[in-house]
C-alpha cells in the first residue's frame, strides 16, 4: 500500500557559513601560535637586514669598518653586539651578512623551485616510459652526495656569490621534484578532473582552475622548507671558505670567524650563531605550519 | 543475569569545530546467545556505541561522559586498563567493516590469528597454530597450511572476512560484536559471511551483536532489533514485533525504503531531508524535521526510550503520548 | 629481489662513469693548478713537476690515461703528500671517517627513535612537546656551531674531554653527539610521524580489541609500518652523515676522509679529488641500496613486485 504522506516542510541543515580551502587554511595557520612566531619573527628578520643591506650605513657603521685601535669588544653602548678583531661592528655585519644569506636562501629556493617545479610536472604530466626515465634518474641524483659535488663546484666556478645560490640551487630542486611529480600525478588520477572534463571544460581551465590551486599547497610548504637547508648549506660553504668572501660577511662568515676566537670572544660566535637558529627555526616552524594548514590529509585534532 | 547490560551510555567528541555527541543516553541488555541487531545511517552512533563498550574509542578526541556497561559484574568503562585487555579478544571479540584494513598488513596471517591465544592463553606457539588451522577449516578457508604464511592483501575480501572471524573466534568468545561485517563485500560473499557467523555462534553458543545500515540482513539474523538516529535508541523490539508492529516513524520509513520489498516500477521511497548536523543538534526530537508524523511539541521535549508494549520500546513521543499508530 | 640487486649494481656503472668524467673535466678546468702554491719555484721546476705527473699531455689524453687507471682500480699519486698514494691515504682515513659516521649514527637512531616513539604515544603532552622541540633545535643549530658550543662547554670550562684530537675512546663523544645531532632530531621526527600515521590505523584497532597490552601494540604491531619512513631516510642519510663529517672532523681535527678531500679540492689535489670522490660515490650507492633492500623487505606488498 504507498503512503501517500504528504512532504514536510524540511529545514535546509545549516552549515557553519562556507569556507574556501585557503579560508580554511589560512584560518588553520593562525591558530598555530608556533607558525604564527614563526613567520613574525622572519619577516622583522627580513626587513632588518633587507634594509640594512641596501642602506650600509644606516648604523652608523659600514660591514667593512674597521676599528683596529678598539680591536675585539664585547657588547657596549657604541656596539651593541660588540666588535671583532678587527674592531668592525658585529650588529652591522650580522644585519648585512643576514641579508646575503637571506637572499641566497630566496635566490637558491628560487632556482630549486623552478628547476624543480617544471621537471616535476613535465614527468607527472607525461607518465609512462618518460616518467620512469626521469625519475630514475632524480632517485640516482638523490643517493648522491652533493655536498661533494657543490664543493666541487665552488671551486671550479671561483667564488662568486651569483653562481653559488644556482649551485646550491641545482643541487636541492630533487625533493620539490618528486612532490610535483607525485601530486601531478594524484590530481591526474582525481575524478574530479575527470567530471571537469566530462562538464566539457577545456584543458587549459581545467589545469588552471583545478590542477594548479592543488599544486600550489605542497610548493609553498617545501620552498618555505626548502629555504632553511639552502641557508645552512650557504653557511656551510662559506664556513669551509668556499662561499661568501670577506670582507663580506654572510652568517656563515660570521660563525667561522667567531668559531675560531671563540674561547676569548664568545660573543662573536654566540649572537651569529642564534640568529641563524632564529631564522631557521622560524621558517621551519612556519614550513610545518603550512603543511599542517594546507594538507587536509595530515591533520590530526 | 543479563551478559551485557548498557545503562546510560554517553559518549562525545571534542573536535575543532565543536562537540559531537556521538552518543547519547543509550541503554540496552544482552542475554547469552541472544542476537542482537544495532541498525542505522551512517553517523546515527551505531558503531561509536560498539567501540565505547569496547574502549576503543580514541580519547582524545573522544570521551566517555556517562554510563555504565556492565559485562557480568565489570563495568567496562571504569576498569582498569588491565581488565579490559583480559576481556577483549577472550570473552569480547569485534570484527570490522574493512577486513583488508584491519588486519596488519605486515603481518603474516598465521602471526595474527594466534595472536590472541598467545595473549590469553597459557598455550605453546605449536599448539596455537594446530587451533589456528582448524579455526580456519571451520571458516571455511582451504589449504589452510599454506594460508597461515601468507600476507592479508594476498586473500580476497570475502577470504580475509573469514580470517578476521577466525581470528576472533578463536578464544572462544562470550559476545561477538560485528561492526558491518558484510557492508565491504559482494552480496553473495555476504550470505556466506552471515551464515559463517551463526554456525559460529551455534556452536560456541555466544551472543551476537550485529550493527549494520542494512535492515533487510538485520531482519534474517537477530532476535532484537535496536534502530539508532542521531546518537539515540529511537525503537527497541524483537525483530517480528519491529516489522509487524513498528512503532516509530524512522522505523517505518526505513523499512519502506528497502527497496526489495518495493514494487517494480514504482518511484522508489526515501525518507525526505537529512540527518541533523551533529555539531548543532536540534532541540527535542531529532527526528522530528523529517517526521510526517510531528507536531509542535516533538521539537520542544526531550526523548526517552520507554517501553510501549512488551519488550517494546520506543522513544517517539507522540507513540507514548498519544499511542500514535505509525 | 636478485635481480633488483643486479639492475641497480649495472645502474651503478655509467652513473660512476658520469662521475668521473665530470669530475676530471671540472678539475682541471678550474684556475689554479696544484703547484701554483708552492713556494716560489722557478718555472722549470714547476715544468719538470707537472711533466712527472703527466699534467703537460694534452688534455683528452689524460683523461684516457685517467680512466685507464681506474679500471685498474689506481688512484694514483697526491700531489699534498708525495710519496703516498691516494689509494693509501683513503685505506688509512676512510676508516677514521667510517668509524665517526657510524657513531654518529647509533647515536642518532638510538635517541631519535626514543624520542620518536615516545612522542607518538603521548601525543600533545609534554613528553611530545619538549622532545619536538629540542629536535626542532637539532635541525637548527648547525654543526659548525654546536661543535664549538660543546668544546666550549664541556671540553674548555668542565675539562671532561679533549678539545680535539682522535686518539682516546673519549674523544669519540664530543664528535659523535654534534655530528649525530642534527640526524636525531630528524630521525625523531620522521619517527613521530610514522608512528603517528600507523597508530591510527584501523589494524591497531584489531590489535586492541584483541586484547594486546601498549608495548606489544607498539613493537609488534606499529613498528614495522612506524620506522618505514626512517629507513627511507636512512639511505641519503648516511650519505650526509659521512659528508658532514668534512665539517666535524675540521673542527675537532680528525685525520678523515672527509678533511682530506676538502684540501685536496683547495689545493687542485687531482688524484686525491678524483679518488675521494669516486670512493664517497661507490660508498654512498652501497648504503642507498642496503637501505632500498631492506625498505623492500620490510613491507610485504613491495616483496612481490
Amino acid at each position: 500500500m504507498a503512503d501517500s504522506t504528504p512532504m514536510t516542510m524540511v529545514e535546509p541543515v545549516e552549515t557553519g557559513g562556507g569556507a574556501s580551502f585557503w579560508q580554511d587554511a589560512r584560518h588553520r595557520l593562525w591558530k598555530n601560535k608556533l607558525a604564527v612566531f614563526g613567520l613574525a619573527v622572519i619577516s622583522v628578520l627580513a626587513v632588518l637586514c633587507f634594509t640594512a643591506f641596501l642602506f650600509p650605513n644606516i648604523t652608523g657603521y659600514s660591514y667593512e669598518q674597521q676599528d683596529l685601535v678598539l680591536g675585539p669588544a664585547p657588547p657596549s653602548h657604541a656596539h651593541w653586539l660588540g666588535t671583532d678583531p678587527l674592531g668592525r661592528d658585529l650588529l652591522t655585519r650580522l644585519l648585512y651578512g643576514g641579508g646575503i644569506s637571506l637572499s641566497v636562501g630566496l635566490c637558491a629556493t628560487a632556482v630549486s623551485l623552478i628547476i624543480g617545479v617544471i621537471y616535476g610536472a613535465i614527468a607527472g604530466f607525461a607518465g609512462g616510459k618518460l616518467d620512469m626515465l626521469m625519475m630514475r634518474f632524480v632517485d640516482i641524483l638523490y643517493a648522491l652526495p652533493f655536498v661533494i659535488f657543490v664543493i666541487l663546484l665552488m671551486v671550479f666556478l671561483g667564488q662568486n656569490i651569483f653562481l653559488l645560490f644556482v649551485a646550491i640551487g641545482a643541487v636541492s630542486w630533487l625533493t620539490m621534484a618528486r612532490i610535483v611529480r607525485g601530486q601531478v600525478m594524484a590530481i591526474k588520477r582525481q575524478e574530479f578532473v575527470e567530471a571537469a572534463h566530462a562538464l566539457g571544460l577545456r584543458r587549459g581551465r581545467i589545469i588552471f582552475r583545478h590542477i594548479v590551486p592543488n599544486l600550489l599547497g605542497p610548493i609553498i610548504v617545501y620552498a618555505t622548507l626548502t629555504m632553511p637547508e639552502v641557508i645552512l648549506l650557504e653557511s656551510f660553504l662559506s664556513f669551509l671558505g668556499l662561499g661568501v668572501q670577506p670582507p663580506h660577511s654572510s652568517w656563515g662568515v660570521l660563525i667561522k670567524e667567531g668559531a675560531e676566537v671563540m674561547e676569548e670572544y664568545p660573543w662573536l660566535l654566540l649572537y651569529p650563531g642564534f640568529v641563524m637558529a632564529l631564522t631557521l627555526f622560524s621558517l621551519n616552524f612556519l614550513g610545518d605550519g603550512l603543511r599542517d594548514a594546507l594538507d587536509v590529509r595530515g591533520s590530526k585534532d | 543475569m543479563a551478559l551485557l547490560n548498557v545503562e546510560n551510555l554517553r559518549t562525545a567528541f571534542h573536535t575543532r569545530n565543536g562537540v559531537v555527541r556521538a552518543v547519547q543516553d543509550v541503554s540496552f541488555q544482552l542475554e547469552r546467545g541472544e542476537t542482537l541487531g544495532i541498525v542505522g545511517e551512517s553517523g546515527s552512533g551505531k558503531s561509536v556505541t560498539c567501540y565505547s563498550i569496547m574502549g576503543l574509542v580514541p580519547q582524545p578526541p573522544g570521551r566517555i561522559e556517562s554510563g555504565r556497561a556492565l559485562f557480568g559484574d565489570v563495568d567496562l568503562l571504569a576498569c582498569s586498563h588491565r581488565q579490559l585487555n583480559r576481556i577483549r579478544g577472550r570473552r569480547i571479540s569485534m570484527i570490522f567493516q574493512d577486513a583488508m584494513t584491519s588486519l596488519n598488513p605486515f603481518l603474516r596471517i598465521g602471526e595474527q590469528l594466534i595472536e590472541p591465544l598467545l595473549i590469553h592463553e597459557k598455550i605453546t606457539r605449536t599448539a596455537a597454530t594446530d587451533r589456528a588451522l582448524a579455526m580456519l577449516d571451520e571458516a571455511g578457508i582451504s589449504d589452510a597450511e599454506h594460508r597461515l604464511k601468507m600476507y592479508p592483501h594476498e586473500f580476497s575480501g570475502g577470504m580475509r572476512q573469514r580470517v578476521m572471524i577466525a581470528m576472533a573466534l578463536i578464544t572462544k568468545p562470550d559476545l561477538l560484536i560485528a561492526d558491518e561485517p558484510t557492508t565491504a563485500l559482494d552480496v553473495t560473499v555476504q550470505a556466506q559471511i552471515l551464515e559463517l557467523i551463526r554456525k559460529m555462534q551455534k556452536e560456541l553458543g555466544m551472543a551476537v551483536i550485529l550493527v549494520s545500515h542494512d535492515l533487510g540482513i538485520v531482519s534474517g539474523f537477530c532476535d532484537r532489533v535496536m534502530v539508532m538516529y542521531a546518537g539515540r535508541v529511537m525503537e527497541s523490539a524483537p525483530t517480528d514485533d519491529l516489522f509487524y508492529d513498528t512503532k516509530h516513524p524512522y522505523t517505518r520509513g526505513l523499512r519502506q525504503s528497502i527497496p526489495a520489498l518495493q514494487m517494480k516500477g514504482t518511484e522508489l521511497h526515501t525518507i525526505p531531508g537529512q540527518p541533523p548536523d551533529p555539531h548543532h543538534p536540534p532541540p527535542g526530537c531529532p527526528f522530528a524535521p523529517r517526521c510526517s508524523h510531528a507536531v509542535d511539541y516533538c521539537a520542544k521535549e526531550e526523548i526517552k526510550l520507554l517501553d510501549v508494549a512488551p519488550k517494546h520500546g520506543s522513544a517517539c513521543l507522540r507513540v507514548q503520548k498519544e499511542n500514535l499508530l505509525v | 629481489m636478485l635481480r633488483f640487486i643486479t639492475r641497480r649494481f649495472l645502474e651503478t656503472i655509467p652513473v660512476l662513469f658520469i662521475i668521473a668524467t665530470a669530475t676530471f673535466f671540472m678539475m682541471r678546468l678550474t684556475p689554479g693548478g696544484p703547484f701554483d702554491s708552492e713556494k716560489q719555484v722557478s718555472p722549470e721546476i714547476r715544468a719538470r713537476m707537472e711533466a712527472h705527473y703527466g699534467l703537460d699531455k694534452p688534455l683528452f689524453q689524460q683523461y684516457l690515461l685517467q680512466m685507464k687507471h681506474l679500471l685498474q682500480g689506481d688512484l694514483g699519486p697526491s700531489f699534498k703528500y708525495p710519496g703516498r698514494s691516494v689509494n693509501e691515504i683513503i685505506a688509512d682515513s676512510f676508516p677514521v671517517s667510517l668509524e665517526l659516521g657510524c657513531e654518529a649514527l647509533v647515536v642518532a637512531l638510538v635517541f631519535g627513535l626514543a624520542a620518536g616513539m615516545v612522542a607518538s604515544l603521548k601525543q600533545n603532552s609534554a613528553w611530545d612537546h619538549i622532545p619536538m622541540g629540542l629536535a626542532m633545535i637539532g635541525i637548527c643549530v648547525p654543526t659548525f656551531v654546536l661543535g664549538p658550543l660543546l668544546i666550549s662547554a664541556f671540553a674548555l670550562h668542565l675539562d671532561w674531554f679533549n678539545a680535539a684530537g682522535w686518539y682516546f675512546p673519549r674523544d669519540r663523544v664530543l664528535p659523535a653527539l654534534t655530528l649525530g645531532a642534527y640526524y636525531a632530531a630528524y630521525i625523531a621526527r620522521l619517527c613521530r610521524g610514522g608512528f603517528l600515521e600507523v597508530l591510527n590505523q584501523d589494524y591497531i584497532r584489531t590489535a586492541r580489541a584483541k586484547g594486546a597490552g601498549g608495548a606489544q601494540v607498539l613493537f609488534k604491531h606499529a613498528l614495522r609500518g612506524g620506522i618505514l619512513p626512517v629507513v627511507s631516510f636512512l639511505g641519503p642519510t648516511v650519505a650526509g652523515v659521512l659528508t658532514g663529517s668534512f665539517v666535524v672532523e675540521t673542527i675537532f681535527g680528525i685525520p678523515g676522509l672527509g678533511r682530506f678531500f676538502v684540501t685536496a679540492a683547495f689545493n687542485r689535489d687531482y688524484f686525491m679529488v678524483m679518488g675521494s670522490v669516486l670512493f664517497y660515490a661507490c660508498f654512498v650507492m652501497a648504503c642507498n641500496l642496503v637501505a632500498d633492500v631492506v625498505l623492500v623487505w620490510l613491507n610485504p606488498k613491495m616483496r612481490f613486485e
